[in-house]
């Protein structure tokens, strides 16, 4: 603390039986900080020890600094000085809360004191002036008393006075308002209850006005577009209440005028417009003033969530059923509460997965939304109905929710326990059975053990450990075998032509060889040409000639005449010449058979020469 | 090669067999389903894989909900087991499976349904059979005398006409087996493009269990065409062949 100022010693002469005056006169001025910020308050005392009756004290009167308040206060004391005299001593303080209108190294000049007899002067003091705002001082942040009562954090609606950001204005992360320096007697604040939060997770903004003067109301309030956020209203109250706050040293009264528990949408910096609010104020309707006011605005850094979460804050999951031993057809009834602190609406509940033999009908939802010490939270019943079709024992499972618990900032698990249901068989089928069927009664018909088929098959339990296998057409001896008999049935048709081909050369040959022995049976003739019988001779030769023709023509010649056999010749394509010599041939044997003179041995010669003359010119 | 003589270095008897199979059946009730997968590979794996083996792999990856192996493995199982159990596995699997392929023909193809419904075997034995029968007639007709022709003409013909018709049979499964590769997306998602490229637009994305015939490879990414028709080229890692 800088001390500055002269102290003056008056001494004055004090009545000998009574107590007298302290006789010295102090005067002198200080500053709480050497360094202050533009936007910082700061203290200037100015002190008065001992001053004289009539003392008026002249403030300073700085350019570069305001004043935004100015306040008195007076201590009196009472000593013993030495030889037994009383002395009363007068202080009186005057504390000036100022700011800085620019930066630099100003001087708040001096301020006077004014007594019958002369003027005192402090002296000026120098402050260094930075840009914007300085750490507060901590001599001046006084700490709380801790809370011995106080519940620990997290422990479900736990008295939140415990936890940071329960009232706005009372946690570290409400940050102390800066008084605008053009509307330092009415203006209004916008603040977060903490810098930064999880996707999800509530942060309160609150809406104040800090005022020195007399509100009548406000007319309007205009709150920011709350883009990214799910937004609902804590508190909006109609009759401004006002509350007592010191802000830089200034006594305020602040006012509440809307709190919203914000839940951001996305992870990322978010930005909070300025809110607005049109304020009257004065005595209505002598000095009645209305004033628009604009907040300031905020920003807000949204974390992550961490990767699986969905549900955010901190929840609990019970549940309860009207009866666990039922009869087939009879209702089972499943309330599952969902209770705890955080967006109610966003929490997404896991599907029950009741037994497939239950009939489950749509669930009914109630939703119970409370507001704890700014707190959102609520109570959210689903009310299942389901109804067996079988009987038997089942276990209806358990739910199991998830969420991410921002305050131990891990995931959680919340979970119902299964419950067991014993579904007997309905006792309304023998009473319809007992009933005559005749007598036109309804009576309800019973619920049946309903069997349904479908679902996954059940798996074998016999099985052949083979390898799968191959198509028989992708078999190496495939192929060979179909084309075996194509290729068997070629070669048998190639053997069958090469053994015809076979057979015409040996009828060729058997022709030759008729041919041959038709030479022979001539060259017996020609040995009869000599001698022997003439009918004898000519037989053989008409013989030898016509097995020649046979064995040529591929023909029986026997018994045909000679225009027969010219006939058979000329279809055989042969020469008129060679015709006429075989037939000249025959005609002579017959000659020679018949007719005298033929069985000389010359016309035996002639006519053996002429037959073996058609054979060699036979074609 | 290698992988043959794997399995037949890996192959379990009989009796270790059954008790794998075994022990996988139960894993599978006690709703362990990944440790009865693992056993039930480790069958396939050793080559004792069966249509009975397969068709349990596929329902314990169905129980799962691992659609895309259970599509595979039930197909697969299908293929050489013509069973209503399967059907009714692999009908549970496509209600399940998230695709809805509009305009897609409601039965395969002619050729596909007739290859998918004859046991080839039979078939092929059959076509066999009757083809050499038919050659045997042919030469016996061509030796036989004039008079006992007609008869043994008409049988040949009879003959020819069924084994032809057999081998024609036998052509398609041929074919179709060799010809038309059909495969099932594995992964939950698989993005199908434009042409085959990392920078190419998606034209459309395919979900797990989705049977799709491949039409093209080229190496990283295969050709994919629907039942209706729709094309696209998706990542060879996506998808599992038959």
């Amino acid at each position: 603390m800088a001390r500055t100022g002269s102290a003056l010693a008056i001494t004055v002469l004090l009545l000998a039986a009574g107590p007298v005056l302290g006789a010295e006169l102090e005067f002198y001025m200080t500053v709480d900080r050497d360094k202050v910020g533009t936007e910082d308050t700061f203290k200037c005392e100015i002190v008065v020890s001992n001053a004289p009756e009539g003392a008026v004290v002249q403030f300073p009167t700085p350019q570069d600094f305001e004043v935004l308040s100015r306040s008195e206060s007076t201590q009196m004391s009472y000593s013993m000085g030495s030889g037994g005299m009383a002395q009363i001593r007068q202080i009186r303080k005057f504390t000036l809360v100022m700011r800085a209108n620019r930066a630099g190294h100003l001087t708040i000049p001096a301020a006077g004191l004014q007594t019958a007899a002369r003027t005192y002067k402090s002296d000026a003091i120098k402050l260094e002036v930075v840009p914007g705002r300085l750490a507060p001082d901590p001599r001046s942040q006084p700490k709380p008393p801790p809370n011995p009562f106080g519940l620990p954090p997290g422990f479900p609606f736990a008295d939140d006075d415990d936890f940071p950001g329960a009232q706005p204005g009372s946690n570290p992360f409400d940050d102390e308002p800066g008084i605008p320096k053009s509307d330092s007697d009415l203006f209004l604040r916008s603040s977060l209850d903490r810098p930064e939060v999880f996707v999800g997770e509530q942060v309160t903004l609150s809406l104040l006005i800090y005022s020195r003067m007399d509100l009548m109301g406000v007319d309007s309030v205009t709150m920011p577009k709350l883009e990214g956020f799910l937004a609902q209203d804590i508190a909006s109250p109609t009759n401004l209440q006002p509350e007592e706050r010191s802000v830089g040293g200034v006594r305020y009264r602040a006012y509440l005028l809307r709190s919203k528990a914000l839940f951001p949408l996305k992870p990322g910096d978010i930005d909070i417009e300025a809110a607005e609010a049109d304020i009257a104020s004065g005595v209505y309707p002598f000095s009645q003033r209305k004033m628009h006011r604009k907040s300031n605005a905020l920003s807000l850094k949204v974390k992550p969530l961490p990767a699986g979460a969905t549900n955010v804050g901190k929840w609990r999951l019970s549940s309860t059923t009207n009866s666990t031993d039922i009869a087939l057809g009879e209702p089972v009834q499943l309330k599952v509460i969902l209770e705890g602190r955080g967006n109610l609406k966003a929490v997404t509940l896991p599907k029950l997965e009741a037994p497939p033999s239950f009939r489950v009908f749509d669930p009914q939802q109630t939703e119970k939304s409370q507001i704890t010490k700014n707190q959102v939270g609520g109570q959210r019943t689903t009310e299942y109905v389901l109804v067996p079709q079988q009987t038997g024992r089942f276990e209806v499972p358990g739910l199991t929710l998830e969420y991410f618990d921002p305050e131990s900032q891990q995931i959680e698990r919340t979970a119902t326990d299964p419950i067991t249901v014993v579904v007997r068989p309905s006792n309304t089928g023998a009473n319809a059975m007992a009933a005559p069927a005749n007598n036109g009664t309804q009576t309800e018909p019973a619920a049946r053990n309903q069997l349904v088929g479908g679902g996954l098959k059940s798996l074998r339990h016999t099985a052949t450990f083979s390898e799968p296998r191959k198509s028989f057409w992708s078999v190496a001896a495939f192929l060979p075998l179909a084309i075996a008999p194509l290729a068997l049935s070629l070669v048998l048709a190639v053997v069958s032509f090469v053994r015809a081909r076979a057979g015409q050369e040996d009828e060729q040959s058997k022709k030759n060889k008729q041919a041959k022995a038709a030479r022979k049976r001539l060259a017996q003739a020609e040995k009869l040409a000599g001698g022997g019988s003439t009918v004898e001779f000519y037989a053989e030769v008409d013989k030898a000639l016509r097995s020649f023709l046979e064995a040529r023509l591929s023909q029986n010649v026997t018994g045909l005449t000679r225009p027969q056999l010219d006939e058979v010749m000329k279809s055989a394509n042969v020469s008129e010449a060679v015709r006429g010599r075989v037939l000249g041939v025959f005609e002579t044997c017959d000659l020679g058979r018949y007719a005298p003179g033929m069985g000389d041995a010359s016309a035996r010669q002639r006519a053996l020469e002429d037959a073996v003359h058609a054979m060699e010119v036979w074609p | 090669m290698i992988a043959l003589t794997l399995s037949l270095v890996l192959a379990y008897t009989d009796q270790e067999a059954r008790s794998l199979f075994t022990e996988a059946n139960d894993a599978y009730y006690r709703q362990e389903y990944p440790a009865a997968i693992e056993k039930y590979q480790r069958l396939v794996a050793a080559g004792q894989g069966g249509p009975d083996v397969l068709f349990n792999l596929g329902s314990a990856h169905l129980a799962a909900n691992e659609l895309g192996p259970a599509v595979l493995y039930l197909t697969r199982a299908s293929r050489l087991s013509h069973d209503d159990d399967i059907a009714a596995q692999l009908a549970v699997a496509q209600q399940r499976q998230l695709d809805q392929v509009i305009g897609a023909q409601e039965t395969e193809p002619f050729l596909q349904r007739l290859a998918r419904a004859v046991d080839d075997r039979l078939v092929t034995i059959g076509f066999l059979v009757s083809w050499w029968l038919a050659f045997v007639l042919l030469v016996v007709f061509f030796r036989s005398p004039s008079g006992r022709r007609t008869v043994l003409g008409l049988a040949t013909l009879i003959v020819f006409v069924i084994a032809i018709a057999l081998g024609g049979v036998v052509g398609v499964h041929a074919w179709v087996t060799t010809s038309v590769q059909e495969a099932v997306v594995m992964v939950p998602t698989a993005p199908a493009r434009q042409f085959p490229g990392e920078n190419a637009k998606i034209a459309f994305e395919v979900h797990a269990g989705l049977l799709v015939r491949v039409m093209e490879d080229t190496g990283r990414y295969l050709r994919i065409r629907l039942p209706n028709a729709l094309e696209g080229w998706v990542e060879k890692t996506n998808v599992t062949p038959l």
